[in-house]
């Protein structure tokens, strides 16, 4: 363990010390209203950041981050749910080999189980679809949503079908949230970090080119879609138990858009990108909200997400973290004007 | 029994005509961009709330309203490419992707907001609504319309791209377009005809969706847009007659999934399509008639 | 005078150069010859004459014109034609149709009358006119690259390796064909690595290294002698 690790952990730890103080401070300052939003953040930030995994370093288009999310909410909740209260809300009682009928699980094996049965079904479309050209995956992914969602409405014995699941119990919190995201932050870095990391970025660049270097793409795809999968199974999870109440129409295309927008306009292929895209668009959309139910123009946020992400597509794609890099290397640059010439002299030694 | 089956083949082969020409639509931009267009959902909608407002609220003609809403999803083709497509030429192909999928959520949420949240009921004219009995089997004018619009269409769009020069130069541009370049083809006239083609053909078939399901939604374009693009996997990427071959096959199965299992399974319709299009991409991801692309 | 003039080309991928300082010409009428070793810049140099690879500097003049700026389907209109590495026919197109698309851009009558002249000199080609083009041989299938290449009418004709995966009877049969229609009065400018079928063939050779041009001379000044093999194999 060198000391440039450390170093890097502890700059890790004392963000994430800073981070946990400030929402210390909120909870004790501001508002009830305003800590839902930023608890909702929250979860859409690990949502997106699981997502940036697939999409922003690995180069694929996922379209389905809501089914996995679905298949979090659902398997956790229907572990969780309160043994005295099932039959009342029409819902199964476990079986024996998940505990029996007079058991129910705690918070915390239930969301891990929620994201693995995520990246369990994350593995299976992978394996079917990683090894075919992007935009087979992004419909796929695609299907794979409306599947979950179908079964979800379906399968009206196990999850009540379009009634959804009410009354989850309240386990998930901002201290819950956050500490979440900030281990899922820990992971995506810790994993970029290393010679996954490096693969991956090589994929998304260009896949041929990978392969001549001898990286196996398709298992790396798979590795990015799996680990992203279950972070999105986790955030499912969370929320619901936050919001307390899952309808399968709830995760449907409207909310992977959520998810894709937040990601491009906060920056993909960044570590702080996901968090300002779910911050910006979040607040826009409650910010939005009452002038949509005061006129009455439902669809309104959508279309202005929309118009948004077509302006970042074509003028911004790096999005806001993308910009930020953009202005402290163009004041770098200003600073250290001198350093540019050394820069080229050195090249041209290289390149004879 | 016998007149069950024919029935359902009959069904079949109506809702596999629509769905091939919505396979035609989307694959007339696919084979030259690799682009999966989301928004050509969108313009389905589009066709379909023109139709709406030009036959039930404006009361308009309908060979003319025909006209009209041809002319119009072929200029919205031309300026969706020229507003959200044309600058990402060259890029990578996920931002054109993404950029599209942007397009369809306007698209949609314009709708929503200028039309309805609350689906309308499609009236075509009274003449479509005729229906026939032969031999026990019932068809409507509609059907009729649909199965006759689609072939003709099918054909002149062959004829198009393999008699005229403009067509050739659209096959060859499919094939390789920096080697259509080197043929002194413009490629940028190329794509801009595809859209204006495709988009013509989107909202025809909106009509068609619309006078065949009774009823038009904001959110409509989502599966057709879906079902255009499985259609054209199972067909074979990249391939025109493979494109309306899987359209027809998927109509098809569909009618047979929803004949043969019990009414309650109705709604797993739309998962069903879906999973067919896993097990194609499992077993033979090029389709049916596809070329070997580069997977 | 030079139907076409380089002069002090350079040309990068990105960071990486690809030619350096590249400067020649070709005579009207010449068949000349660029070679050299796998990843010399051979193949640049006809991309960026032909317009699709942009130079960082450099002039391009072709008849006496500055084409440095103009597009490539404009040179192409002009007259300048390239037949690419690996052929890059259209395979999912008929024989007939290929041809019709090497003449995409010519508004004149003569179609008709080109169309006879290629099928002259490649009868192969008539024979499956209608066949499609994937189905060809290695050797019609360079065949049918040249001939589309001719129905452009060009002037000064680019070949990138032409010898490229073909068996050796067909190459010097490929390769009289291209002396038949230098004889027709259309310039070639070709890139090869197998310099033996050149050697009697061209009337000028140039000889690149490393984006540089190293050597140039008639094949009898350039083919013998210490320098080629350095040329080829390195210092």
């Amino acid at each position: 363990m060198n000391t440039n690790f450390l170093f890097k952990h502890l700059k890790f730890l004392a963000t994430a010390t800073i981070c946990y103080g400030l929402l210390l401070l909120a909870n004790y300052t501001l508002d009830r209203y305003t800590l839902y939003i930023i608890a909702l953040i929250g979860i859409y930030a690990i949502a997106t950041s699981s997502l940036n995994l697939t999409n922003g370093y690995t180069g694929l288009f996922s379209l389905g981050h809501a089914g996995f999310m679905a298949i979090g909410a659902y398997v956790s909740t229907l572990l969780t749910f309160p043994v005295r209260l099932r039959i009342a809300y029409n819902l199964p009682l476990l079986p024996r080999f998940l505990g029996g009928p007079e058991f129910q699980w705690p918070f915390l094996p239930a969301l891990i189980m929620g994201g693995l049965m995520a990246a369990i079904g994350a593995l299976l479309v992978g394996i079917t679809v990683l090894r075919l050209r992007g935009h087979y995956l992004s419909v796929a992914s695609l299907g794979f949503m409306v599947i979950v969602t179908t079964l979800a409405k379906g399968l009206k014995d196990i999850t009540r079908g379009a009634a959804g699941i009410q009354a989850i119990p309240h386990y998930a919190n901002l201290w819950w949230i956050y500490g979440w995201l900030i281990i899922t932050v820990y992971v995506i870095w810790r994993l970029l970090d290393s010679s996954y990391g490096r693969a991956m970025l090589a994929i998304r660049e260009s896949e041929i080119a990978a392969q001549a270097q001898g990286i196996n793409v398709t298992y790396y795809k798979i590795i990015a879609f799996v680990i992203s999968a279950f972070f999105a199974g986790v955030a499912g999870g969370l929320y619901a138990h936050f919001a307390r109440s899952i309808r399968p129409y709830e995760f449907s295309f409207s909310m992977t858009f959520y998810v894709v927008i937040m990601l491009i306009i906060g920056g993909s292929g960044t570590l702080l990108g996901p968090i300002i895209g779910a911050t910006t668009i979040t607040a826009l959309k409650y910010a939005l909200k009452p002038i949509e139910e005061g006129l009455k123009i439902y669809g309104l946020v959508e279309v202005i997400y929309a118009i948004l992400l077509i302006v970042v597509m074509l003028w911004w794609p790096q999005g806001i973290a993308g910009g930020i890099t953009f202005l402290k290397v163009l004041l770098l640059k200003r600073k250290k004007g001198g350093e540019e010439n050394v820069r080229i002299s050195a090249g041209k030694a290289d390149g004879a | 029994m016998l007149t069950y089956i024919a029935q359902q083949m009959v069904n079949g082969f109506v809702l596999g005509s629509m769905y091939a020409l919505l396979a035609l639509g989307m694959t007339v931009v696919y084979g030259i961009l690799r682009l999966v267009n989301f928004a050509h959902g969108g313009l389905v909608t589009i066709g379909a709330f023109i139709f709406f407002y030009a036959l039930s609220v404006l009361k308009i003609n309908f060979v003319v309203t025909l006209v009209l809403a041809v002319l119009s999803g072929a200029c919205l083709g031309f300026l969706l490419d020229f507003v959200a497509y044309r600058k990402l030429r060259g890029g990578p192909e996920v931002a054109l992707l993404i950029t599209s999928l942007g397009v369809y959520i306007f698209i949609e949420n314009i709708t929503k907001l200028l039309a309805s949240p609350q689906p309308y009921a499609f009236r075509p004219p009274p003449l479509f609504l005729q229906r026939f009995t032969f031999k026990g089997i019932i068809f409507s004018n509609t059907d009729i319309f649909i199965v006759i619009a689609a072939v003709v269409i099918m054909v002149t769009f062959a004829v198009f791209v393999k008699r005229t020069k403009l067509g050739i130069a659209m096959r060859a541009t499919a094939e390789r377009i920096e080697t259509a370049r080197l043929m002194g083809i413009n490629t940028n006239k190329v794509i801009v005809t595809a859209f204006v083609l495709g988009s013509a053909i989107a909202t025809i078939t909106g009509f068609m969706w619309g006078a065949k399901y009774g009823q038009i939604s904001y959110d409509m374009g989502f599966m057709a847009g879906v079902k255009a693009f499985v259609a054209t996997v199972i067909g074979g990427v990249g391939s025109i007659p493979g494109a309306m071959v899987g359209g027809f096959l998927l109509g098809f199965a569909e009618i047979l999934l929803v004949g043969a299992l019990p009414a309650g399974f109705a709604e797993y319709r739309d998962a069903f399509v879906f999973t067919i299009l896993l097990i194609v991409l499992l077993l033979r991801p090029t389709g049916l008639m596809g070329r070997k692309e580069a997977l | 005078m030079s139907l076409l003039k380089v002069n002090n080309l350079h040309v990068a991928y990105g960071k990486i150069p690809a030619v350096t300082d590249l400067s020649f010409a070709v005579n009207d009428g010449q068949i000349v010859a660029l070679v050299g070793a796998n990843g010399a810049g051979k193949s640049t140099v006809l991309k960026t004459i032909v317009g699709v690879v942009k130079p960082i500097s450099g002039s391009i003049f072709f008849s006496g014109t500055d084409i440095t700026s103009w597009s490539a389907d404009r040179r192409v209109r002009a007259g300048i034609v390239l037949v690419p590495e690996g052929r890059q026919i259209f395979t999912t197109l008929s024989v007939y149709e290929n041809l019709l698309v090497g003449a995409y851009h010519r508004r004149d009558e003569q179609l008709r009358h080109d169309f006879e002249w290629v099928y002259t000199l490649f009868p192969v080609l008539k024979e499956r006119a209608h066949q499609t083009a994937g189905t060809l041989s290695g050797g019609e299938q360079q065949m049918l690259a040249l001939g589309r290449a001719l129905m452009a009418r060009p002037k000064l004709l680019l070949l990138d390796e032409p010898s490229l995966g073909l068996a050796p009877l067909v190459v010097r049969e490929i390769y009289q064909m291209i002396t038949n229609i230098c004889k027709t009065g259309i310039t070639v400018l070709l890139v090869e690595q197998n310099i033996n079928i050149i050697i009697h063939l061209v009337d000028y050779v140039y000889v690149m290294q490393t984006g540089e041009l190293k050597l140039h001379g008639t094949p009898q000044e350039v083919f013998t002698g210490e320098d080629i093999k350095r040329a080829y194999l390195g210092g």
